[in-house]
């Protein structure tokens, strides 16, 4: 997947600004944003600061009036940033492979030339740790997937993916919390609960956190 | 506050302009009224004659009870609240008087077939100008 | 309270949303149309957070439990309160018993009705919005159905309401030379922008978008002619808000709304202001949608004109309020 060489910052409308670290997706850069993510979630005028994939997004309290400051206390935050190790829980997580969910076990394995069990067992092999949280409630961003069953993401997203849901999109995998529109290849589902608006933190994982699959069976 | 001179003038003012033939304006129990004076026999407008000259049914007159803008349709719509000869109900939106961007609306004060709109649409009223006639069953 | 007798399609309770929870992934839901909810509480003299019903469909009823003030904004829907006519842009006062029906939307696409004091639902991570994917917030985390009973607030004053209307927010902040039939929405370029070349970009200028059946709280889906970056972009899944134009590999573009996943993959075209997000709010299925290149500052001036409108509104109705009684 492509990166930039020097960091990346662009504007998301009058609402929020992007923060793209150049480098490899890999932990210590990710460490790199933690703590980048730490420091600006401190900053007049920013609501959150949300860590991506060696990214960055920042949305805003009320959009500032001019953005220059903003954008080099960004560069110069990255300059400064050191690898902020968060020392999370270890979680393990069965999976059934394939099946009517992970429907799209078959076109990863024709994609990668590997056969399914193949490719269920590279997927399982690593411990994850969790990079970011996105795209829906509860739902993690883990890093450390093997590149043998990288995919690029689909030509035209589903409508529908099921909650529980293990997929891969391009080099990245993540569980889905619940069902919902998806452009990755769901290859297999878990039933783990992954997010509640009554617990006290709403979601279960968090940045840091390291997750191990556990290939609980594959259907062919 | 009492109603001084330098509001009788500006009331006379808008009189003049909209061609409105009376203003009648009441509040913290004084009322005054303004009545336009022409030249020559009084004709009463067709609109006013139309208020006094039926024989049949009664004729109730929709007025404004704010100062601002009459409109006849609403903005978002091309048709008139309401139409000449158009049955409509006792409290029924027979217009409405535009204040900046507030819209007060003007009621029937009775059930009964609308006669005419007597009120221009885009004039200025006051409180009490006649609006909508509307005749009801004696 | 209010008693559900008939909806189609997702209606749903929504405030102004749902903020400070993206770092769970959790987005801002809240109304498609943040300007009639607003402009509605302010006729109501109520919070401008309060919550409403969002109707994106008719034919539509309800009945009000209580005496209840009430407005309704945003789409015309023929609206009529136990036979007699409702204008848009309005507010009224309900009796016990008596029916709102909402006939059919001739204009814009979201029918939004707030009432005194706002909808009683629990607040939940911060909102009374719902999420209808993570099924949390407004009525049980889901659209409404026929039968649903809603709390309400009991206002302030218990003195009943004056009718009174305003001015469209579509009439008041209607875009000069506005081309008819088509929405016309700002947009300031985003960090892929440059991945696309003269040809592409003028492409995604030049045309008249179609908003798709599939389109929705989550997304709009527009179908148009393929815009095409100049090699396949694959990035790093990234921060994404309401408003953000992506565009997948068939090379057709989704405008990511209310309820749409907080990060995303695909490459990012251009950012929807916040101050136009409520006009694809109103675009109806079928509709058409263009996009017209916004700088930031003229972005920031755009939300002040909006706030402006507001602002105005908010004097007048208190203004008058002081002036008349109920009638």
């Amino acid at each position: 997947m492509t990166a930039p060489d020097l960091p990346r910052i662009s504007l998301l409308g009058t609402t929020a600004i992007l923060f793209e670290a150049p480098g490899t997706f890999d932990l210590p850069h990710q460490r790199r944003i933690w703590a980048l993510a730490a420091m600006a979630s401190k900053w007049p005028g920013v609501r959150e600061a949300i860590p991506g994939i060696t990214n960055l997004m920042l949305t805003f309290e009320t959009p500032p009036r001019a953005v220059d400051s903003l954008v080099s206390a960004l560069n110069d935050g990255w300059d400064a940033a050191q690898e902020l190790a968060i020392e999370g829980r270890d979680i393990e997580l069965p999976v059934t492979y394939g099946g009517e969910i992970g429907s799209s076990l078959q076109t990863v394995a024709d994609h990668t030339g590997l056969s399914v069990d193949d490719v269920a067992s590279i997927h399982a092999a690593p411990l994850y740790t969790v990079f970011a949280l996105g795209s829906h409630p509860g739902y993690c961003y883990l890093g450390g997937m093997d590149p043998r069953i990288a995919i690029p993401r689909r030509q035209t997203p589903l409508q529908r993916c099921e909650g529980g849901s293990v997929s891969i999109g391009g080099s990245q995998t993540g569980v889905s919390a619940s069902p919902g529109p998806s452009g990755w290849h769901a290859i297999g589902h878990t039933t783990w609960t992954f997010f509640d608006p009554s617990w006290p933190v709403p979601a279960a994982l968090a940045p840091g956190d390291t997750v191990r699959f556990k290939v609980d069976r594959v259907i062919r | 506050m009492p109603i001084d001179t330098t509001d009788i003038e500006r009331l006379a003012q808008i009189l003049e302009r909209s061609g409105v033939a009376s203003i009648e304006i009441e509040e913290n129990g004084q009322s005054l009224k303004l009545v336009m004076e022409t030249e020559g026999p009084t004709v009463p407008s067709p609109a006013l004659a139309a208020l006094t000259g039926r024989s049949d049914g009664v004729a109730n007159v929709a007025k404004a009870d704010v100062a601002g803008i009459f409109v006849a349709a609403h903005p978002s719509r091309t048709k008139p609240f309401v139409e000449p000869g158009q049955a409509i109900e006792a409290g029924a939106i027979v217009g409405l008087v535009k204040i900046g961007r507030l819209y007060v609306p003007v009621l029937s004060p009775a059930a009964g077939i609308v006669d005419s709109i007597v009120a221009e649409a885009g004039a200025t009223v006051g409180y009490g100008t006649p609006i909508v006639s509307v005749r009801s069953a004696a | 309270m209010i008693e559900i007798l008939s909806v189609l399609g997702p209606a749903s309770v929504q405030d102004l949303g749902r903020f400070d929870q993206y770092r769970f992934g959790v987005g801002t839901s809240g109304a498609m149309d943040d300007i009639a909810l607003r402009a509605g509480n302010i006729l109501l003299a109520n919070d401008e957070n309060a919550a409403g019903i969002e109707i994106p469909m008719t034919p539509f009823k309800l009945r009000f439990g209580r005496d209840t003030a009430f407005a309704l904004t945003g789409a015309d829907a023929g609206a009529d309160l136990g036979g007699r006519a409702i204008p848009p842009w309005w507010r009224s006062q309900a009796r016990a018993g008596d029916v709102l029906s909402l006939k059919a939307m001739t204009r814009g696409a979201r029918s939004y009705l707030t009432v005194g004091g706002g909808i009683d639902v629990p607040v939940v991570l911060g909102s009374r919005s719902t999420q209808l994917r993570g099924q949390l917030g407004g009525l049980h985390g889901r659209s409404l159905q026929p039968g649903d009973v809603l709390p309400c607030t009991a206002p302030d004053s218990s003195a009943c309401i004056g009718e009174l209307g305003t001015e469209p927010a579509d009439i008041a902040l209607a875009r000069p030379n506005a081309p008819a039939g088509v929405t016309v929405v700002r947009v300031v370029i985003a960090g892929e922008y440059d991945m696309y070349d003269g040809v592409a970009q003028d492409l995604f200028w030049r045309s008249d978008w179609k908003v798709t059946p599939q389109s929705n709280r989550y997304g709009y889906r527009l179908q148009g002619p393929a815009v095409m970056p100049i090699s396949p972009v694959e990035k790093r899944s990234h921060g994404i808000v309401p408003g953000v134009v992506q565009i997948p590999p068939n090379g057709q573009p989704i405008i990511q709304m209310r309820d749409a996943q907080t990060s995303g993959g695909y490459p990012k075209i251009a950012t929807v202001i916040e101050a136009d997000l409520w006009r694809i709010g109103q675009a109806g299925l079928g509709g058409k949608l263009r996009f017209e290149q916004t700088l930031y500052p003229d972005a920031l001036a755009a939300q002040d004109e909006v706030s402006a409108y507001l602002d105005k509104l908010r004097v007048n109705v208190r203004r008058l309020e002081e002036l008349r009684r109920c009638r």
